[in-house]
């Protein structure tokens, strides 16, 4: 099979580009497995905003203030410095600069005005998460010295302590839960997208491309090998290719997350990236027949393989993209398989009416699929005709 | 002569269209992505109001103090609450189950009970509310015990009155807009790129390195003149270039850039001239061919890009909180943090460093090519 051992050989060829996208994907498969640590959800746990506590003032009263307020944020310890925590701020290693000037508590207790300053991102949730607990503090520190006048700051200090330490009783209504955490295997899945459409398009267009120069088109017209056992070849080999890379970067989901491999939901999670991977080697057909050269591959393996990453939910999550956004996205086959991942990360009954909506759209990147052999073939077709 | 060779350089530069798509076309389409993931990505930390739901039984029926105060935290524009009422438990657990609220109260006995489905800000914020009344009742409770006349001084006014205790200072004049450091970076990536036209710059001067630079060679022009004339024109097609991207940012995607637009252009100048000087000095200092130029020259600007945040926003501040060094050694991230200092901070102090680092680096890169390039004479090529 000499076509076949030709596009083998073409592939290798362009193996440095493919494994720098291997590399990419490898290292972002780490950060994604060490950062998806499980979270315990059956006990109700207080959201914690990323506060920096700046106290003038040092009293016994402030002191009880940070403890209570250690309740409701983590303190992040950054320098008074301006910029120091104006970079914070941006970078949202700190959403809450709180800061106490000196004589607040003095103030408060005798019935003044002075109040704390915050800086803040603005409209956040946890500022007004914070000013729940820090308006809550001093107002009944406010009280209790109004009409306790006799107590010390010390006292003071103890009652709110005792008063804070009563909590309202929470009862959490258990979810259904997915058996495991597929969090991750939804995250992995989705980037997969992006580095087997890189990784696809290049090494299957490269092989179309060139085997569609102009003289050796010609050459293998006239040599003793039938056409359709040429194209057959082609084929196979690109097919090959396809299942190769599927099965290496599929393989990669199973070395970092092998608690998960039994469950039922892989299943359906392989079948939803199999299915993408035919949908991309069509792709991956129809550029090779357009593209006359080489030299605009990687423009167009770059434009082809981003714009819909970013606009379908693969490096972002789609509930962040807009709904004017997400509409266009339909018009891409990796809209239809982020959707299907994120329904398998959900599945936790496998019946008819649970599957559905993830059969939907495996069937939608079937059509998807369909449509692009069907435009290849007439855009091949069509090559052949007016090329004399 | 040298406007005759500024002229043809610029020809044979603006027409390699390979070269065009990767320094203008590029960005351009990227920063269209960015704008389209991006923009919504705050979102979720913007505080909407709170679907909260309340049973409404005999006992919250007989609650005239909760029920004042949680109609009153669920009216007007700035309210912590969408409230919804249920008629029963199996209503409100309904509404919970089909996620229209996020929890709701219930008070049986004296109690107040909280029923969510899961931990989150929301519910969070839910529970805090709660809390913040259960509080005040043990409060009041307290004080009445030691100071049974406080009733009479206005203990329940005081209790019911919520001033705010916390004012807000501004940090600087701008917000804490995180996104835009994706496009700030963005536009650092496409001046680093502006380095391919300087490695072709240096390829069609240097004789050993293609036939056009031998033909250029044996011109009798001087070497400098010539290699001066088409580096202006290369600047100039690259600086126009980002001066597209920055419109397109500004006035197409409304990516803000601060007050000083004098400033923004010249770093957008600064930057460009970094660029170019970055890849004139690489492509002249690595004696390998062109495929290992362009590998060095991409890996540093994708590398760099990558540290200043492009596609991890906080890898910019973790850099420049544990490896200092390494941001100030990195041309994307001087470029990225000029773009950002002249946004986020009053004082240009920080942009001046930056300006400086970069025209340091712009220094030693002429410097070195020049030493380079200079003074070769071939037996034979």
């Amino acid at each position: 099979m000499p076509v076949f051992n030709l596009c083998l050989k073409i592939i290798r060829k362009n193996w440095i580009s493919i494994s720098i996208y291997l590399a990419i994907f490898l290292v972002i498969s780490v950060l994604l497995s060490t950062n998806s640590a499980p979270k315990e959800t059956h006990n109700f746990s207080q959201e914690k905003a990323k506060l920096v506590f700046i106290s003038k003032d040092h009293t016994p009263l402030t002191e009880g203030f940070r403890k209570e307020l250690a309740k409701s944020a983590t303190f992040v310890k950054i320098p008074d410095n301006t910029e120091k925590l104006q970079d914070a701020l941006f970078f949202r290693q700190a959403t809450y600069i709180l800061r106490i000037p000196k004589g607040f508590t003095e103030n408060v207790l005798n019935g003044g005005s002075m109040q704390l300053e915050k800086t803040i991102v603005p409209n956040s949730a946890e500022n007004a998460y914070v000013d729940l607990s820090v308006n809550q503090y001093w107002r009944l520190a406010k009280l209790y010295a109004k009409h306790e006048p006799q107590l010390s700051e010390k006292q003071l200090a103890d009652k709110l302590s005792a008063n804070f330490s009563h909590n309202t009783p929470i009862e959490m209504k258990a979810q259904i839960r997915a058996k495991t955490d597929q969090g991750f295997s939804m995250y992995y899945f989705n980037f997969l997208a992006y580095t087997l459409s890189a990784v696809l398009i290049l090494g299957i267009s490269t092989v179309m491309i060139v085997f569609n120069k102009n003289d050796l088109r010609r050459r293998n017209f006239c040599s003793p090998v039938h056409a359709s056992s040429i194209n057959s070849q082609m084929i196979l080999a690109n097919l090959l290719f396809a299942a190769i890379s599927w099965v290496i970067l599929v393989g990669f989901c199973f070395i970092f997350d092998s608690k998960n491999i039994m469950t039922p939901n892989m299943i359906y999670f392989l079948l939803n990236s199999a299915v993408f991977t035919l949908c991309i080697s069509c792709i991956s057909y129809l550029i090779g027949n357009l593209l006359g050269n080489l030299r605009n591959m990687s423009a167009v393996c770059n434009v082809v393989t981003l714009g819909p990453c970013f606009i379908s939910g693969v490096f972002v999550p789609q509930q962040f993209l807009g709904e004017t956004i997400l509409k266009i996205a339909r018009f891409t086959p990796t809209y239809w398989y982020v959707q299907a991942n994120d329904e398998i990360s959900q599945l936790t009954r496998f019946t008819w009416t649970d599957l559905s909506p993830v059969f939907y759209n495996i069937a939608v990147l079937i059509g998807f699929s369909l449509a692009f052999l069907a435009l290849s073939l007439v855009v091949g077709k069509r090559k052949r005709l007016t090329d004399r | 002569m040298f406007i005759h060779v500024f002229i043809y350089r610029f020809k044979c530069l603006i027409r390699d269209r390979q070269m065009v798509f990767w320094t203008l076309l590029f960005p351009l389409l990227l920063a269209t992505f960015f704008y389209m993931a991006f923009i919504n990505l705050n979102s979720d930390e913007t505080f909407r109001p709170i679907h909260a739901g309340v049973i409404s039984n005999a006992a919250y029926q007989q609650d005239q103090s909760f029920r004042s105060v949680l109609t009153d935290v669920s009216k007007g524009e700035d309210r912590l609450f969408n409230l919804k009422v249920a008629s029963s438990k199996e209503k409100a657990d309904q509404w919970l189950k089909s996620n229209r609220i996020q929890g709701y109260y219930f008070i049986s006995g004296k109690e107040l009970h909280l029923t969510v489905k899961g931990s989150g800000m929301d519910q969070s914020i839910m529970k805090s509310f709660a809390d913040q009344y259960r509080h005040d009742h043990i409060a009041v409770e307290d004080i009445l015990q030691t100071n049974p006349l406080a009733l009479n001084h206005g203990l329940m006014a005081d209790v019911s009155n919520h001033q705010s205790f916390v004012k807000e200072t501004s940090g600087g004049s701008a917000e804490p807009n995180n996104i835009l450091n994706y496009f700030y970076s963005l536009i650092a990536m496409a001046c680093l790129y502006g380095s391919f036209w300087g490695m072709k710059e240096i390829i069609d001067i240097q004789a050993d390195l293609s036939d056009r630079a031998a033909r250029i060679n044996v011109a009798p022009i001087h070497k400098l003149n010539a290699f001066l004339a088409g580096s202006c024109a290369a600047l100039v097609i690259l600086f126009t270039e980002i001066l597209i991207l920055l419109a397109y940012l500004h006035f197409g995607l409304k990516i803000n850039f601060g007050n000083r637009a004098g400033y923004v252009l010249l770093t957008a100048f600064i930057g460009s001239v970094l660029g170019l000087s970055f890849g004139a000095f690489v492509s002249a200092a690595v004696k390998k061919g062109e495929g290992v130029k362009t590998a060095i020259l991409m890996a540093v600007s994708m590398g760099g890009s990558f540290l200043s945040g492009m596609m991890v926003m906080n890898m910019k501040y973790l850099v420049a909180e544990y490896v200092p060094l390494l941001a100030w050694i990195n041309p994307v991230n001087l470029l990225t943090d000029a773009f950002y200092s002249l946004y986020y901070y009053d004082s240009l102090q920080r942009y001046a460093l930056n300006m400086g680092m970069m025209c340091a680096f712009i220094v030693l890169f002429c410097a070195g090519t020049y030493q380079i390039v200079r003074r070769w004479n071939y037996a034979s090529l």
